[in-house]
């Protein structure tokens, strides 16, 4: 009898071409996603050594991060910075050189390359996506086995062999069961997972996701989950396909049709780990104890309640944490004991690949309806098809209609790399993924939370319980 | 990848603790292009460390000293090369011309991107390492040798170094074979593999 496998065991297994003696194995490649960031160095490397990519009909290029979000039409040739127009032209040069389809500037499904993957059906159950990227992981919320790798020797490495050598990671199950209360939501859940297992907490594990809770939030939730498996440590993070994911790719762009659905589906049935299925990890939260979620310092894990306060890291017993937090709380600016919810922000940004879905910027508009903006606050869709979406159910007039601004799919200022950053002292709250110093610029004071509680710091100027409005 | 056998090279001595890949390549240059045939990266290496704000060289800094410009092995403190996982890191040594570098201790991805790109990253204790500066220093410009197939370093003063290498990366830097050519040695598996694929999960479509 075959031993009862996980989802993510499953998933390695299928893909494994052979092993070598030192523990690594190669793995089979199904798609690979490359962007603009650092990937021009892998492309120079590979012109310079005469390499092709081996399989270019299997990788799919995207521009996203360095793309400006106003005046798109004018792009790349109106980026005033000439470094970064440099690196977005470089991607597609290197993508019509190399015979890679690339998604760019202009192509009407451009956008976040994990925000997009999904939501074309290019991103499927059961294969094995690499992407030079950390947030890989939010693939995984429909079952693929999500690769980061590197933007430079590992990339190289895929293209040129439509393979990779990983060493397989131990599992951990995390299941959360229960019925999350109102107005808590996916990134709630993730943030807590985070609070309460630390930054480094599942470093070395591939993270399966489970539970009547998970089982309930819809593909894009799972999303928000699996993509910050990274911010707890994790490279790999996995939901088991079922109805909803079947129900989601059905009709979309890329996914399979005809016969090939029905073969697909069959397959996509059996992934689902076994009852039995062993974990060298299980961690078990329970969703009615949870709350909307703010960060107050500069790792993901430095999040609490937004009805508790700035911690006291007097309080700390562990000395190696208390140092940490102390510092946090002085690049945050906070003093310890403050109530999160009277802590004032000068800006709002709604976007990235971790909330810039349809059903982010629902939550965003229904709090923001009727109301207006009290800071300067900014909603960037996660892609093209998001924004014209989100235009078509009016979602454009109710954030216009507060004062936020509209923008043009990008990463924007989740890491500021196409320069949409913070002042120096600027304090945000945002549905991004990374509060870490400066990641939002120089100086920069993030808060991370869900886009229902980043619309309530819109409305209010500062962090705010959505539930309380 | 260019083949690593014996180098006979001037060795210069980087007398820094902890010098991490933010001072290798420092963040504003992660955007520069690297050109087939330009070394374009041998400018950016240690770049804050060579030259002030201004961008002229530092004339106190070891490697724009005379003697030094045709250093081809760093002897460096240690965990050179520690801090963020940038790879440019590894380009910016091979374009300045060094092929091999000598430590207590280094950074673990820049070790492993090194060794991607023919350059050997080489332990040795801290006394020898130590003793090996003082050598240089006394006699700034004199020549070390790096012998991968025996396994040994040369000092200036003819003392030899036994050194450990996993056999593995021995062997692929001895053949100039970087990851790439070690995985296409396997084509004939990987072909297999995917023609069966492709018969099991015939729905799986590359991109039309
Ligand atoms: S939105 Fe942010 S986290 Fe996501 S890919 Fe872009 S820069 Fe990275």
């Amino acid at each position: 009898m075959n031993p009862p496998l996980s989802l993510f065991d499953r998933v390695w297994a299928r893909h494994v071409i052979v092993a070598n003696p030192g523990g690594e194995e190669l793995l089979f490649v199904d798609k690979n996603l490359v962007h603009e960031g650092g990937t021009f160095l892998a492309f120079d490397q590979m012109r310079s050594e005469d390499l092709k990519v081996r399989k270019p009909k299997q990788t799919l290029a995207v521009t996203d991060h360095y793309l400006p979000s106003t005046n798109r039409a004018t792009a790349p040739a109106s980026i005033a910075n000439p470094e970064i127009r440099r690196v977005v032209e470089a991607l597609d040069r290197n993508a019509r050189e190399f015979g890679i389809e690339h998604y760019g500037v202009h192509h009407p499904r451009q956008g976040i390359i994990h925000v997009i993957g999904p939501e074309l059906g290019w991103t499927q159950p059961g294969l094995l996506i690499a992407c030079c990227d950390s947030h890989t992981a939010t693939h995984g919320a429909l079952g693929a086995l999500p690769i980061a790798i590197g933007q430079s020797n590992q990339l190289r490495h895929v293209l040129a062999t439509q393979t990779i050598w990983q060493k397989k990671p131990k599992t951990l199950r995390i299941t959360i069961d229960g019925v999350l209360p109102a107005h808590v939501t996916a990134k709630d859940v993730i943030l807590s997972i985070i609070a309460r297992i630390g930054i480094g907490g599942a470093v070395g594990h591939a993270v399966e996701y489970a539970g009547s809770t998970i089982r309930a939030m819809s593909v894009e939730g799972r999303m928000t989950v699996c993509n910050m498996s990274i911010e707890a440590g994790a490279r790999i993070g996995m939901i088991a396909p079922d109805d909803t994911t079947v129900n989601y790719l059905r009709g979309r762009p890329l996914a399979p049709t005809g016969a090939d659905w029905d073969r697909a589906l069959a397959y996509w049935r059996t992934l689902p780990s076994h009852a039995e299925a062993r974990f060298d990890r299980e961690l078990i939260l329970n969703a009615s104890e949870l709350a909307p979620m703010v960060s107050w310092g500069t790792s993901p894990e430095d999040a609490s309640p937004i009805t508790s306060n700035v911690p006291d890291p007097n309080l700390i017993v562990d000395a190696e944490k208390r140092a940490r937090v102390k510092r946090a709380l002085d690049y945050m600016k906070l003093a310890p004991g403050t109530p999160l919810a009277s802590i004032a922000i000068d800006r709002v940004f709604i976007g990235s690949c971790t909330n810039a879905r349809m059903e982010d910027l629902r939550a965003a508009a229904a709090v923001v309806k009727g109301r207006k903006a009290v800071v300067p606050a900014m909603v960037v869709p996660g892609s093209t098809t998001v924004k014209h979406e989100a235009e078509k159910e009016g979602l454009d007039r109710i954030f216009l209609a507060a004062g936020f601004e509209w923008r043009d799919a990008s990463c924007s200022m989740c890491g500021g790399s196409n320069g949409d950053s913070l002042a120096p002292g600027q304090r945000s709250a945002s549905t991004t993924n990374r509060n870490f110093e400066g990641r939002q610029g120089p100086g920069a004071l993030t808060h991370i939370m869900s886009p229902a509680m980043a619309a309530a710091a819109a409305v209010t100027g500062r962090l705010a319980d959505v539930r309380s409005l | 990848m260019q083949p690593f056998t014996v180098l006979t090279a001037v060795a210069a001595p980087v007398d820094i603790a902890k010098l991490d890949t933010g001072m290798i390549v420092p963040g504003r240059f992660q955007r520069w292009p690297r050109r087939t045939g330009h070394n374009d990266y041998a400018q950016v290496f240690l770049h804050d460390l060579r030259f002030d704000a201004s961008e002229k060289p530092r004339a106190e800094f070891v490697l724009n000293q005379p003697a030094y410009q045709q250093a081809g092995i760093l002897v460096t403190g240690p965990d050179f090369g520690c801090g963020s996982s940038r790879e440019s890191a590894a380009y910016a040594t091979l374009d300045f011309g060094v092929r091999a570098l000598i430590g207590a201790s280094f950074g673990d991805v820049y070790r492993g991107n090194c060794m991607q790109n023919g350059v050997i990253t080489i332990v040795l204790p801290q006394a020898v390492v130590s003793d090996l500066m003082a050598q240089l220093n006394a006699t700034p410009g004199v020549t070390m040798t790096v012998d991968l197939p025996r396994q040994n370093v040369v000092a200036p003063n003819g003392t030899t170094h036994a050194f450990e290498i996993d056999a593995t990366r021995k062997e692929r830097l001895l053949k100039g074979l970087d990851d790439v050519g070690v995985t296409l040695q396997h084509l004939p598996q990987i072909e297999a593999f995917e023609a069966q694929y492709r018969i099991d999960m015939p729905w799986i479509k590359p991109l039309n």
